[in-house]
Formats: C-alpha cells, structure tokens, sequence
C-alpha cells in the first residue's frame, strides 16, 4: 500500500474526493440545464415544422451548438481558461471548473432536450392547437410533461458526460477523484488510482440506475406494458 | 352555420406547388351532421383543419357565424378553438395523465377553477359511459374507449362544432358503431353541429344528415344524404356509394333501369309483382338493398326487354317506386 493511499484512507481524502466529484457534477449539471433546457426548447419551436418557424434563429443556434459541441472538451477547456480567469477572477479551483463543465456540456444538454421533444407524438400537439392552446401552454403542459420520462434519460445521460468531464479538468483545475488520480500518477501510487477508478464506477451507477429507475417509474406508458406482460 | 368561401389551399414544394384544395364552396348548417366523403388524398384532412384554421387556406373565407375566422387576431383565433373541439384518428390523447385529466386539459387551458373543472368532468365522463376509468391512463384503454375521452375531452369547453377526422377509420365494426351512436347521442342531445371526416361510406350512411363529396381537392357534390345517395351526380359520388355500379351497367341488351329505395315498405315483393303483372322476364344486374326497421333502402339494377320500358315504368310509377333510366 502506497503511502499516498494510506493518507487519504486516514484523513478521509477519498470521501472528499467523491463529495467534490458530485458536488461539481450535480451543480454543473443544474446550470447546464438551466441554459439547455430553454435552449433545446427554442430549437424545437424555432424549427421548420415547429410551432413558431424562425429559421434563421434556429441555424444559428443550431450552428452555435454544434460548433461548441464539436470541440474535444480538453481543448475547450483550455481555450476556456483565459475567459475563466477573466469572469471568474480564476482559472483554477471549483468555481472555474464548474464554469468550464457548463459552457461545454450545455449545448450537449439542449440537444438531448431537443430529441426529447421531438419524440412527442405530433398528433397530440395538433390536438392541444386544436383546444386553443397557446405556445407556452403547449411548451408546459404537453411537450415537457409528455417527454418527462425521455427528459429524466437525457439527464441521465448528460451526468454521467459531465462526471467524466469532470475527472478530465483535473488535469488543469479543481479537486474531486480526477485530481487525486492525477496526483497518485504523479508519485506512482497505483492502489490510488484504482480506488479513484472503483469510486466513479459505483458513482456512476447509482446515477444511472437511480436515474433510470426514476424515468420508468414516472413514465405511465411503461408501468403498463409491464402489467400487460406479467398477466 | 360554418361556410366556406372560394377556399384553396396550395402547399409549396420542391417538385412545384401541389393542390390541396380548390375553390371549395361549402354551407354546414347548424344541428346538422355533415360527412365530408372521399378518397385518400382528395382534399378531406386539409379541409377539416382550415375550419379551425390548423391549416391556413391559400385564398378564401372560412366564415363561422357570420364572422370570417381567417382575419381575426391569434387571440381570437385561441378562443374561438374553444369553440371548435375535434377529434382524431389515432385519439391524441396525453399518455402521461389520466383520462380524467385528458378530459380536464383544455378546461386547464381555459383557467377554469378546479372545483367547476372537476364537476363538469365528471359529467362528461358519465356522458361517454367511462365514470370507472376516470383514474386509467390512456394506454390502459382499448381503442373505443380511447375515442370516447377523445370525446369528452373535445365537449369540455362546449363547443358549439365538433370536428372529427377519420374518428373511426382505426377501430373495428362494433366500435365503430359505437363510436358513431355517441357522436349522434351528442348532436342530437347537446345539438352539437358535428363535421365528418371519412372514407368510409357506412359512416356517412349511419350518421349524417348532410353529405359532401370531395374529389381531387374540389367539391364533386353536397346536399342532404338521402338526396345524394339515391341519385347521386357526379362519377366520383356513384363510385364511392354504389361501387359495382358503373361495371354492372357495361354491355347487355335491352332497357336498363335502377330503382332507388329510399325508405318504402319493404314486405311488398316489387320486382316478383313487376314480373308477374307486367309479363316481363325481369333480369337483375345488380343490387345492394338493406332492410332497416321494416323499410327498404338501396339499389337495384334490372334490364327489361326494349319493347317492355313503358309498360315497367308505368308499373313501378304505379307503386311509387323512383328510378332512373341508365345508360
């Protein structure tokens, strides 16, 4: 055992370690979903068949989206660190981190909304028309809640993008099982990195199955089928 | 009333523009159901959704009471879908809520207070014979009783016009029959003005009073049911209500003459009589007759001998049984 290892086992490093991994996954992925879910929300009006046509808001965004997207997340996060040091008064620590996992991950999050969306049955859009209702109540009363249960895998999903995000910023900022990795490479300290590996898998687990035990349960098409098939 | 006036509709596409429909001329009187009948691709579906402007026509009024709905504001418009409910082929239904929630939905749209929204619900559920399903989510419910919230779920602001598009064209007969005797039930007790969208002849047949017939995106003929369906005009009408006409007309000597029975006493055996009084072999081409309720209603193609016409015609004048000559 590595003297590293036998530190962090004492002082409760690994358990700091987990906490900062959640803490700067979770809260990137609320605010990445603050900017996402309006801007997913907006391509799907904006969209050619969509409720209220703009087609050039919507290239822009569209191309805005992809260009951010198409970036690998290392390189953009070290594009990033002079605009984090310049907003943030920062490059490093949590803070810059969470800056970082936002701007990349956000327009990630508005495309998993996007194709949330449009997997709403038209015909039911057509029908809420059909009563009168206004864009914004179809936005909140048939879109959000029809795709609620896509809306819960997409977040799934883009969690479990901004943990991993999250372990590769190490490299430049903030703590969290990706900066006592990087640190145990530094020293050779092998047992570390395999507990780091060890604790974001069973991270990762809890919040996919977590996650995807949440979308089935509120999803009132699924229980059915499953009583359908039991009888 | 809702009338439609000089009403196209041109859909742009890369291949050039396409026609939907061309200056369709159309009076729905109120209380009265009027089937829209015609093939697939005819127009029909583009012509229910510009009476609730979810297709704006090209050029034409849409004019419902007395008002020209293609120049009132979107407010307006919004309300005035209050008061145009319609329903669906595939139901449309919200599969995440409930039935009682479905049919709740545009009361919500409305801000109607949830204590009145519950009350009027229930009443609606009750109107369609589903009170039991009201906590059921959609996917739990067979075809038919998926229509039937689709139904309460278009009265539940009260509408004055119900809209239905190809309603029954995804449920089996018994359903379909139904479905049908609901949507009677409703025009007839809550003297909802229904239009109805359909391919399907038996549905005009059960239901409507009025009927109009669409063919390559133009009005082919309207007028009351009874009228069109026992001499209809134009060759699209014939196709679709007496179907094996036109081919039983083809060929054969001697006079050929269709009888229309449109509702006579249907004990008296006419064309055994019309043989024997008249002394004249009788040859039936065709012939598709119903008895409903102890009347006679249908078609029915004879040929008689050139030399005889006068003396059948007389005999069929004689009984009050109409016909036309075909040629």
């Amino acid at each position: 055992m590595s003297v590293l290892f036998t530190q962090l086992w004492s002082n409760g490093g690994f358990w700091l370690g987990v906490w900062e991994t959640l803490y700067m996954t979770v809260t990137s992925a609320v605010l990445a979903y603050i900017i996402g879910l309006p801007l997913g929300v907006v391509l799907v009006l904006t969209d050619r068949d969509g409720l209220s046509p703009v087609v050039w808001l919507n290239k822009i965004l569209g191309t805005v989206v992809n260009l951010v997207r198409s970036f690998p997340f290392i390189i953009l996060m070290v594009a990033l660190v002079p605009v984090a040091a310049a907003l943030l008064g920062s490059s490093i620590g949590n803070g810059a981190m969470i800056f970082m996992l936002v701007v990349a991950s956000a327009p990630f999050v508005a495309r998993m909304v996007e194709s949330s969306l449009k997997e709403v049955d038209k015909g039911v859009i057509e029908a809420a028309r059909s009563m009168g209702a206004s864009n914004f109540q179809i936005i909140c009363k048939v879109y959000l809640p029809e795709a609620k249960p896509s809306l819960i895998v997409g977040a799934v999903i883009s969690t479990v993008t901004i943990l991993g995000y999250s372990a590769m910023s190490a490299t430049i900022a903030g703590g969290g099982l990706g900066a006592i990795a990087t640190r145990a490479r530094n020293v050779y300290a092998d047992d570390v990195i395999w507990l780091c590996v060890a604790l974001t898998v069973v991270v990762v687990q809890v919040i996919q199955e977590g996650g995807m035990f949440l979308a089935r349960k509120v999803d009132k098409r699924r229980r059915v089928n499953r009583r359908t098939k039991q009888s | 009333m809702i009338e439609l006036k000089n009403l196209t509709k041109t859909y742009p596409t890369i291949g050039g523009e396409v026609v939907a429909l061309e200056d369709v001329n159309l009076t729905i009187p109120d209380g009265a159901i009027f089937g829209v009948i015609g093939l697939s691709g005819a127009g029909k579906s583009t012509l229910v959704r510009c009476l609730n402007l979810l297709e704006r026509p090209t050029s034409g009024q849409v004019i419902i009471d007395g008002e020209d709905i293609t120049k009132i504001s979107k407010k307006q418009l919004l309300q005035l879908r209050r008061n145009v409910g319609m329903i669906f082929q595939g139901f449309n239904l919200l599969e995440q809520r409930t039935v009682e929630a479905n049919v709740r939905f545009p009361l919500e749209l409305d801000r109607v207070p949830r204590n009145q929204a519950a009350a009027r619900v229930a009443e609606l559920l009750e109107l369609v014979g589903l009170s039991d399903k009201a906590k059921a989510y959609p996917s739990q419910l067979s075809g038919g009783q998926k229509q039937r919230v689709a139904i309460a779920r278009a009265l539940a602001t009260k509408p004055k016009y119900v809209l239905c598009d190809e309603a029954t064209s995804a449920l089996d007969p018994t359903t379909t029959e139904s479905i049908l005797q609901l949507v009677k039930d409703v025009n007839k007790k809550l003297g909802v003005t229904v239009v109805v969208i359909t391919h399907e002849m038996r549905v005009v047949e059960s239901i409507c009073t009025h009927v109009a017939v669409i063919d390559n995106s133009r009005i082919a003929e309207t007028g009351l049911v009874s009228e069109v369906f026992s001499y209809p005009q134009s060759d699209i009408a014939k196709q679709l209500i007496i179907p094996n006409l036109i081919r039983s007309l083809a060929g054969g000597e001697g006079t050929k003459l269709r009888l229309v029975f449109n509702g006579e006493q249907s004990d008296e055996p006419i064309v055994s009589a019309l043989a024997m009084e008249c002394r004249v072999a009788v040859n039936i081409l065709y012939a598709d007759t119903k008895n409903i309720d102890g009347k006679a209603f249908g078609h029915m193609v004879i040929t008689v001998p050139d030399g005889k016409s006068a003396t059948v015609t007389k005999f069929l004048d004689a009984h009050g049984v109409s016909y036309r000559e075909e040629v």
